[in-house]
């Protein structure tokens, strides 16, 4: 069955052909797909990341494709339920797709060996498993952009920068009380070691609408700097309920999900200094996004709302999408035609220092290393954006990679 | 005409009291099961694995939670952790080194143990109150899978199914798992089939129609009741050890959360309390219905019929598939196994209009 997208690529194809490039249009296209979570978990992202896909793939066969191939990204909704997800992951594999994306850790996770045994790349950036960074246990599956872990390292690395560092200090690491928001907890453990800060954890509940107990056991400990670790509408109570308690907006670093929604909810002022992590420029002024706006959002042929354009997940879906591209590029180059998901692994494998004309930090794949180096920036909120408080920059690597091939191990021993 | 009634006469008990004493049920159960069986070679592997596989595994858990909700009477709202605990269970079994025919025993038992114990909440309330504990038990056993890394397999909380081999048969192929699928969806609707026309059967019927009036007339209410969990919680683990190995060959807990529970719910309630066939139906409503809009849609979206946003586009099927259910219901308030059970007492009479059966 035909996907939403295609229709994209025909008139792309159609583009082509009116234009200078008959022949392009003729070599068989790219298929990637995206079944995401349109309607239940990842709501407050989906929308915009799958915008920015979209656009991207639009930009990206409006200049002819990828080597003359058009890539077709079909788009459907998996609704995050694993059931649906093995659905449209078969339907894709039928349909040819060299690369698929589900923007959901369950979906993900229960693919994992299915990508491995069918050989078709799956990107998991910023979900699915941190471990799945170790390209020889999971040779198919490339998380693309730092994961959780390296987050949270980068994280403790920017407070241990600030005035006086982190020796002595208190860190409260308050997170959902879920697989995802314990996640960190191993590598701040490691880091509460070697840096000598006290280490607090507090959960709460999910989905996160109610946080009132946690915050006040989180005042009563008087924090130096809080660690927020949720998702989706919970962050932006995190946030009150820090303020609430006296907490200053400076003291908070959040995971990278936090949005400029999120600050609205919590108020653009009030919020003012707030910290995050940050794997993609924010705003429409880099290169590749002015591209994006010339070549596709104004002539009317963008996937969304133009105020969307620019937005922290919208950049980061133009990012993920920008690397398969790459991806795709190296490995039609090295190994000819036609493009299979074995290929586009090695592809991938052969980028270096790769970074979307600057929308991102340059990502370096190898065999061993799918994650791209786990760089990032922290960024802070001034009111109306997101201003850069670092550069490009990954921390303590070497406390990442333990835990990384420590979960790989475990896969490997139990996979079989 | 259609289920041809003059001229068949039993001769013998036996004969009349066999699950299907007409021949034209026989029939149609001879071709479903010859279809059933002919599936892999019928089907390609995209509607053999995505659509018949899940659809006989959830049949699986319907009919369980059924011979406790619809035959018992007694409501449950946790049955995906109960599930949970039998798949769980049986990938720890396994990778402790037993053989995957015990380990699926073993899964159910300890589902079953785990169950019982909170279905001895039944004893002592009822209705709405009973749908609370059962709720208290699918938080209990979602936080103590999410808090115990021992469970849930450590810091990415997934549990890769270990490879593993049914009666000598590695099931490493999609056409082994859809058979270990299916030999189990049989022997769940051949014991319910069997529960239904038993004592035991007519016991928790009592039960359910009202535990006092069956307590005079002798049941022994506590046990009964005991027995209903017990026996679904058995079935509904197993069934979670077989989605784990056979479907989705990793765990994680968010595939048996709240929303799980209130899908099964809704596949029973749908297919009709206490019918076989309408777990069936209700299953397969409940899972596939959401997927086949979702695909008409951008189908009518690719042929220029429909243009909107993607994201009311994902939103279309649901809001056709609420309407579904609420039209369903309408209907037939006894579910989709009553309206398959009005076609064919109509079809039995025809062209006559009534039925005395």
């Amino acid at each position: 069955m035909k996907h939403i997208i295609k229709r994209l690529a025909i008139v792309a194809a159609l583009g082509a052909a009116l234009g200078s490039t008959p022949a392009m249009a003729e070599k068989a296209p790219i298929k990637f797909a995206t079944p995401v979570d349109f309607t239940a978990v990842y709501t407050f992202l989906t929308d915009e990341y799958s915008q920015g896909q979209r656009d991207y793939i639009t930009l990206l066969n409006e200049q002819g494709g990828v080597d003359g191939h058009l890539i077709e990204l079909s788009v459907s909704d998996t609704g995050n339920q694993p059931q649906r997800g093995i659905e449209a992951y078969n339907r894709a594999k039928r349909d040819g797709a060299v690369l698929v994306d589900f923007l959901s850790t369950p979906v993900a996770r229960a693919m994992v060996n299915r990508v491995n045994e069918d050989e078709i790349v799956m990107i998991t950036a910023l979900h699915g498993r941190g471990d799945a960074s170790q390209g020889e246990a999971f040779p198919y599956v490339f998380p693309v952009m730092a994961t959780y872990w390296s987050q949270a390292a980068l994280l403790a690395d920017f407070m241990n920068q600030q005035e006086g560092g982190l020796k002595g200090k208190k860190v409260a690491h308050v997170y959902i009380d879920s697989p995802f928001g314990k996640e960190p907890i191993p590598v701040l453990e490691a880091l509460s070691k070697d840096l000598g800060f006290e280490l607090k954890t507090f959960p709460y509940a999910s989905p996160g609408n109610e946080q009132t107990t946690t915050w006040s056991d989180v005042r009563r400990y008087k924090p130096d700097f809080v660690i927020i670790w949720g998702a989706g509408g919970g962050q932006a109570v995190s946030i009150r309920d820090a303020i609430r308690n006296g907490i200053k907006p400076e003291q908070i670093h959040s995971v990278v999900w936090l949005a400029e929604a999120d600050m609205d909810a919590v108020g653009r002022d009030t919020a003012k200094g707030v910290r995050k992590f940050s794997p993609t420029v924010n705003g429409a002024d880099s290169p590749l996004l002015k591209e994006i706006v010339g070549t596709v959002i104004e002539p009317g042929k963008g996937a969304g709302p133009k105020e969307r354009v620019g937005s922290t997940y919208y950049n980061i879906g133009v990012a993920t999408m920008a690397v398969a591209a790459e991806a795709a590029r190296k490995a039609l180059a090295e190994f000819g035609e036609p493009l299979t998901g074995e290929k586009l692994r090695k592809g991938f494998e052969l980028i270096e220092g790769y970074d979307a004309q600057g929308l991102m930090p340059p990502v370096t794949f190898s065999a061993q290393d799918h994650q791209g180096g786990g760089q990032g920036r922290v960024v802070s909120w001034d009111g109306e954006t997101w201003a850069p408080e670092t550069d490009w920059h990954a921390s303590f690597q070497d406390i990442v990679w333990e835990e990384i091939n420590k979960g790989a191990e475990q896969y490997k021993k139990e996979g079989k | 005409m259609f289920y041809r009634l003059s001229g068949i006469r039993h001769t013998r008990y036996a004969a009349a009291r066999q699950l299907w004493p007409i021949p034209a049920d026989r029939w149609q159960v001879g071709v479903l099961l010859a279809l059933a069986c002919l599936a892999p070679v019928l089907f390609s592997p995209f509607y053999l694995l995505s659509y018949l596989l899940p659809w006989l595994i959830f049949t699986a858990a319907a009919l369980s939670l059924t011979l406790l909700m619809g035959i018992a009477g007694q409501l449950h709202f946790g049955f995906a952790a109960v599930m949970a605990i039998g798949a769980y269970s049986g990938i720890h079994l396994v990778r402790a080194g037993l053989p995957f025919e015990l380990a699926l025993l073993g899964a159910g038992l300890v589902a079953a143990l785990i169950g019982t114990v909170f279905g001895a909440a039944a004893l002592r309330v009822k209705g709405l109150y009973l749908v609370m504990a059962t709720l208290a038990m699918q938080y209990l056993v979602d936080w103590v899978i999410i808090n115990v890394p021992v469970i849930s397999g450590g810091a990415q909380a997934t549990l890769q199914a270990p490879s593993t081999t049914f009666l000598f048969v590695p099931l490493a192929t999609g056409v082994a798992r859809y058979y270990v699928a299916l030999l189990w969806v049989l022997f769940v609707t051949l014991l319910l089939l069997n529960i239904k026309r038993s004592a035991v059967g007519r016991a928790l019927v009592a039960v359910r129609d009202k535990d006092y009036a069956a307590a005079v007339i002798g049941i022994h209410v506590v046990r009964f009741k005991l027995v209903a969990f017990f026996t679904s919680s058995f079935l509904g683990g197993v069934t979670g050890a077989v989605l784990a190995f056979c479907y989705y060959q990793a765990v994680t807990p968010e595939q048996f959360t709240f929303n799980v529970s209130v899908q099964l719910v809704a596949m029973v309630l749908v297919g009709g309390l206490g019918s076989v066939i309408g777990a069936y139906l209700g299953a397969a409503f409940v899972l596939l219905v959401p997927i086949v809009l979702t695909n008409l849609v951008v189908l009518l979206n690719d042929l220029g019929w429909l243009n909107a946003s993607t994201n009311l586009l994902s939103h279309i099927p649901l809001m056709i598939y609420g309407v579904l259910i609420i039209g369903f219901l309408l209907l037939e308030p006894l579910g989709l196994g009553k309206i398959y059970d009005n076609i064919r007492k109509y079809l039995l009479v025809w062209p006559f209009r009534h039925s005395d059966l």
